[in-house]
């Protein structure tokens, strides 16, 4: 919805109000389909072979299907997207330092953007050379 | 439903795992993203998180992962049914048993694991 609010501070106030009712239903809907996304990956990986066997071999032969490129990296970015924003709640709550609580987030939401690349180059960059 | 009992548990619970996720997806995405870096490299990582101790931390995330998401399903069946509110303890109670079931699988194949002595090598 546009903002119609013709001050800053009014059209800050509406604005964060719609982003929050955003990320609400998105952390409902990403976690709906992580719980799927994940019980497959723990099963396929930790039941279904010895979890001890996985090495480089392993992750190299199933890192070079497509599908599970997709399947990764999806729960990637919701696992990310879903926890970042996660842990913002908490540190809402509990850093009651307004500068604290700002560079707590700057560092976690670094982090978070550098796994993410670290983690997309994996999936689609790099050529594990298996066919 | 916050204050003290079921409600309270779930709520803490919920925190603490979704943070303990976070925390393993760090090291869970640096140890795959590792085979860019070739065979050696990425073995050796592999092989140090092959010893039991990270074996039980798997075993703690796992069960994490589970009761976060499980959890999670009674949340959205609270927000947004009309009755989920009213039966949220029955709900929690309904988790748990989720849990059970699924858990049992991975702590029978992981657990038989690290008692048989199993570490990948």
């Amino acid at each position: 919805m546009a903002i119609k609010s013709k001050r800053y501070q009014e059209a800050r106030l509406e604005a964060s109000t719609n982003l929050e009712l955003y990320w609400w239903v998105f952390m409902r809907i990403s976690g709906l389909v992580l719980v799927f996304l994940l019980i497959g990956h723990m099963w396929m990986n930790a039941v279904l072979v010895d979890l001890n066997s996985i090495d480089y071999e392993y992750v190299a032969k199933r890192l070079s299907q497509t599908t599970w490129k997709v399947y990764d990296w999806l729960i990637l970015a919701l696992a990310l997207l879903h926890g970042g924003n996660g842990l913002r709640y908490v540190l809402d709550d509990w850093v009651r330092d307004p500068a604290k609580r700002f560079w707590t987030k700057v560092v976690v939401y670094g982090l978070l953007a550098f796994l993410f690349f670290l983690g997309s180059l994996s999936l689609f960059n790099h050529d594990f050379g298996v066919n | 439903m916050y204050r003290g009992r079921e409600g309270q548990w779930a709520f803490y619970l919920h925190r603490i795992s979704g943070i303990g996720i976070l925390v393993f997806l760090i090291l869970h995405v640096l140890n795959i993203a590792s085979a860019m870096w070739g065979p050696e490299v990425s073995n050796a990582f592999m092989k140090f998180y092959h010893q039991p101790v990270f074996q039980l931390g798997l075993l703690v995330l796992i069960a994490g992962v589970l009761y976060h998401g499980f959890n999670g399903l009674r949340i959205i069946l609270m927000d947004f049914t009309a009755w989920g509110v009213r039966y949220q303890r029955q709900l929690w109670y309904a988790v748990w048993v989720l849990f059970v079931v699924f858990y049992l699988p991975f702590l029978l194949k992981i657990g038989g694991g690290i008692l048989g002595g199993s570490h990948g090598d």
